[in-house]
């Protein structure tokens, strides 16, 4: 089975950005934001946050560089 | 049957049982939270619009697609539906509470979840919520319930982008007039060829900046709650907040500075992030409304922190900046969040006349069309500047001289040039018409010698920019009955851009029922 053919996961890669690192992003966003609910604020959780925001910026720069 | 009462009753019957939909999704709240006391209220709140939604949708699923005039009176009627269907979870769950809820354990009443239990009070409150203005008739907010705290928040981040917009992408098919009615929802930017493929994509995009905005407030130190809230609402351009003092209540420079960006995105048109998500950097500056929306924020900023430096209540330019700076993208963006508050610096209502009529200014011009923001947009500014300076340099021309107006890389001939130029003053006329006539009737009906001219005409802008800007006049008994139902008419004509409510009523008053 492929990651494609998972429930949520097929709804995003067909309704989404036909992009894998955004369909990423979209898929990642909750279970970073449901992480930092139930962890509260800590390294870890702030680290999360930082590489999530750091991949979207770096991803846009990099598409517009190329 | 009339066909065009079908058509429309397809159509509204849809967006109903969209609203349903979202209110059913609004379940998980109070059962995260333990506030089961909301759920019967949430439950009812929901059934209702569902139940009415499937009946009209059913009895005229078969009617025809769609055309111009129906696609207004669809978007005028379903935003007003909308409006008052989604009233009814302040109504019930504050009646909930004041009546207590047999098998739950009920909290204690507040004075300001009491002030829902008049009906008035709701629909003002979800109103403002759906048309993303922000103007509230809560005292404070923090002593709502979270399930209400949510549901301001989620209107208005579902009215941000639209509801036909939301209606459209999980319920349409195809060739089912879906152009049409997303045109009458004062958008008309296509990112694809099929309107349910731009749907989406604006969907998408819309999803992926709202978790960038809560990651950003929360690192930025807000708790998550607040986070989850202000960054919904914030890229909504709506301004609902779940704090008595809107964002001041934060006190933070991070925060502060942290929403701007926030603001920003949600007042440039979606076309423009999906050309920018491509990689076409260039849009930044290449696209004439989005070179606005960075000029003119800059510009207004400035001349704001100097009247606030120089000739105003600030006295140092740190502080001048921190709260010009906001203030002005908050009310260019149609957002609404407040950092002068008297709590911690000097409340807008206080600022200087000039320093108010900045403001107002930027609420009155807006963010770009096709975003989430309000006003009369900035291409309609920008058209109607460069179509008068076109016409003042047409006298220094030969008569016979073939002259282009250029707007937005577009090279438009004298008939394109004038439609575009007629449309854009329509708007502008009875936007300008409608602020002129709301200022003078409630500077009637408040009490005399209250509020100054500035005030007024502050608050009215706010409410028909879908801002959410207070001068101190809107609140639960602050402002008259007859300037609620005022407000809830100019909040409705914002987000509408006026023209779909003018046919509607129109066709109600005129004509006595609807045309065939």
């Amino acid at each position: 089975m492929k990651l494609g053919d998972l429930p949520i996961v097929s709804t995003v890669f067909e309704a989404g950005a036909d992009d894998r690192v955004f369909d990423l992003l979209l898929l990642l966003g909750p279970l970073v934001i449901g992480l930092v609910i139930v962890l509260n604020r800590s390294l870890l959780t702030e680290a999360l946050g930082v590489a999530y925001l750091g991949v979207f910026v770096t991803y846009v720069l990099y598409r517009g560089i190329h | 049957m009339n066909r065009a009462v079908a058509t429309v009753g397809r159509d509204l019957g849809r967006i109903l049982e969209a609203l349903g939909g979202l209110l059913l999704l609004s379940l998980v709240v109070p059962l995260v939270w333990g506030e089961y006391f909301a759920l019967p209220a949430l439950l009812v709140s929901a059934i209702v619009p569902l139940g009415i939604g499937r009946v009209l949708y059913r009895r005229f699923q078969d009617a025809e697609a769609p055309g111009r005039f129906h696609g207004m009176i669809v978007a005028a009627s379903g935003w007003f539906s909308v409006g008052i269907f989604g009233s009814l979870p302040f109504l019930l769950i504050a009646w909930s509470v004041q009546l207590g809820v047999p098998g739950f354990a009920v909290p204690a009443q507040t004075a300001t979840l009491a002030a829902f239990t008049e009906p008035l009070n709701a629909l003002f409150e979800s109103m403002s919520g759906f048309t993303g203005t922000g103007l509230t008739m809560t005292d404070n907010e923090e002593v709502l319930p979270r399930t209400l705290q949510w549901w301001r928040t989620f209107s208005e981040w579902i009215g941000g982008v639209g509801v036909i917009v939301l209606t459209t992408a999980i319920l349409s098919r195809p060739g089912s007039g879906s152009l049409t009615l997303y045109e009458s929802e004062a958008r008309s930017e296509k990112i694809h060829p099929s309107i349910v493929s731009t749907v989406r994509t604006i969907w998408w995009i819309f999803i992926l900046f709202t978790f960038l905005s809560i990651l950003v407030l929360w690192l930025a130190g807000m708790p998550i709650w607040g986070a989850i809230n202000h960054g919904m609402t914030g890229l909504a351009t709506g301004g609902f907040s779940i704090t008595d003092n809107s964002i001041a209540t934060y006190d933070s420079v991070a925060i502060d500075f942290g929403l701007l960006p926030i603001m920003l995105l949600g007042s440039i048109a979606f076309p423009v992030h999906y050309l920018i998500l491509q990689g076409d950097l260039r849009n930044f500056y290449a696209d004439l409304q989005t070179r606005w929306v960075f000029g003119y924020m800059g510009i207004g900023s400035a001349l704001l922190w100097g009247f606030l430096y120089f000739g105003g209540p600030y006295e140092t330019p740190f502080a001048a900046l921190r709260y010009g700076l906001f203030q002005f993208v908050s009310a260019a963006t149609c957002t609404g969040f407040q950092t002068a508050v008297n709590a911690t610096n000097v409340a807008l209502g206080r600022w200087p006349s000039y320093a108010q009529l900045t403001v107002t200014f930027g609420m009155f011009v807006g963010g770009a069309a096709g975003s989430t923001a309000g006003g009369i947009k900035l291409i309609r500014g920008l058209t109607l500047a460069k179509g008068i300076r076109h016409q003042i340099a047409d006298v220094f021309y030969p008569e016979s001289a073939i002259r282009r107006l250029e707007i937005n890389g577009r090279r438009l001939n004298e008939e394109e040039a004038s439609r575009e130029f007629m449309e854009a003053a329509i708007i502008v006329i009875l936007w300008i018409t409608f602020l002129v006539v709301g200022t003078f009737l409630l500077l009637l009906t408040l009490p005399s010698g209250e509020y100054s001219l500035a005030n007024v005409l502050f608050e009215v802008a706010s409410a028909q920019g879908n801002v959410g800007l207070s001068s101190g006049i809107t609140g639960p008994d602050s402002l008259p009955t007859f300037g609620k139902i005022a407000f809830l008419f100019h909040m409705w004509i914002g987000r509408l851009e006026i023209i779909p409510v003018l046919v509607m009523l129109r066709t109600i008053f005129k004509r006595g029922g609807f045309y065939e």
